[in-house]
């Protein structure tokens, strides 16, 4: 059995800690441990810093999905940004750091499986799974 | 979602202590770049950034951090941070970043 949890986030700063905060305690009723849930705090931050960062213009809302079932939370943010060139993105040089670019970087550090789909003029949509263990 | 920043130099030692309580991410991360910026201006010094009451930060934290560290290096300025929580010591280690900017993890 799955079950869903939808969120409509406005496309401001303000909220991305409402949305983490929010999804923190859905993984924490789910069961997941004090690391993980972490994890996914930072993983659902980052892919909502991306939506708020990327939006061309203050009405830009977004969608934040969380599924889940018997051993996995997978939680999907999803932007109408109007997307981006994938082959544009490096990943960091961590010898010779930068301010930007970590976000993606980190979401894969830390979350089991990330799926990244992108739509030049449309959007993107970033799909991350934890197992429970 | 609050961050609150206390600054303040220590004469006898030359430098800055700065302590952020709170959480850092996208709606704060200017706050902790002002301050950064403010200190740096006001005294060119190496920084300590005291992490013991800082429960959240993300990438918008460490791009700010790794901002000042570059711009303080060409003055040969160190920013360090100390007593990092386990979820930001695990941060700096997947990132690479906890050599270049908390040293005593490896002490």
């Amino acid at each position: 059995m799955t079950d869903m949890m939808k969120f409509s986030v406005p496309g401001k700063p303000e909220y991305v800690g409402t949305v983490r905060m929010a999804v923190s305690c859905l993984a924490n009723s789910v069961g997941f441990d004090v690391e993980a849930i972490e994890d996914i705090k930072v993983a659902v931050s980052e892919a909502c810093t991306n939506a708020v960062c990327h939006r061309s213009n203050d009405s830009g809302d977004y969608e934040v999905y969380c599924e889940l079932s018997e051993d996995r939370l997978v939680i999907s943010v999803v932007d109408k940004a109007g997307g981006y060139d994938p082959g544009a993105y490096s990943e960091p040089h961590l010898d010779c750091p930068k301010e930007g670019g970590l976000g993606i970087y980190i979401i894969k550090a830390l979350m089991d499986e990330v799926e990244i789909f992108t739509e030049i003029g449309i959007g993107t949509r970033i799909q991350m799974v934890k197992y429970t263990r | 979602m609050t961050l609150q920043l206390q600054r303040s130099f220590d004469l006898e030692a030359g430098l800055w202590n700065i302590t952020p309580e709170g959480e850092v991410d996208i709606s704060t991360a200017s706050m902790l770049r002002n301050v950064l910026d403010e200190a740096y201006r006001e005294n060119k010094a190496d920084i300590i950034l005291h992490f013991d009451h800082l429960n959240y930060m993300d990438s918008t934290g460490l791009g700010v951090i790794i901002g000042a560290y570059g711009r303080m290096k060409e003055s040969g300025n160190d920013i360090i941070l100390k007593n990092p929580k386990e979820n930001i010591k695990k941060l700096l280690r997947i990132t690479n970043l906890d050599r270049l900017l908390c040293p005593e993890l490896f002490e």
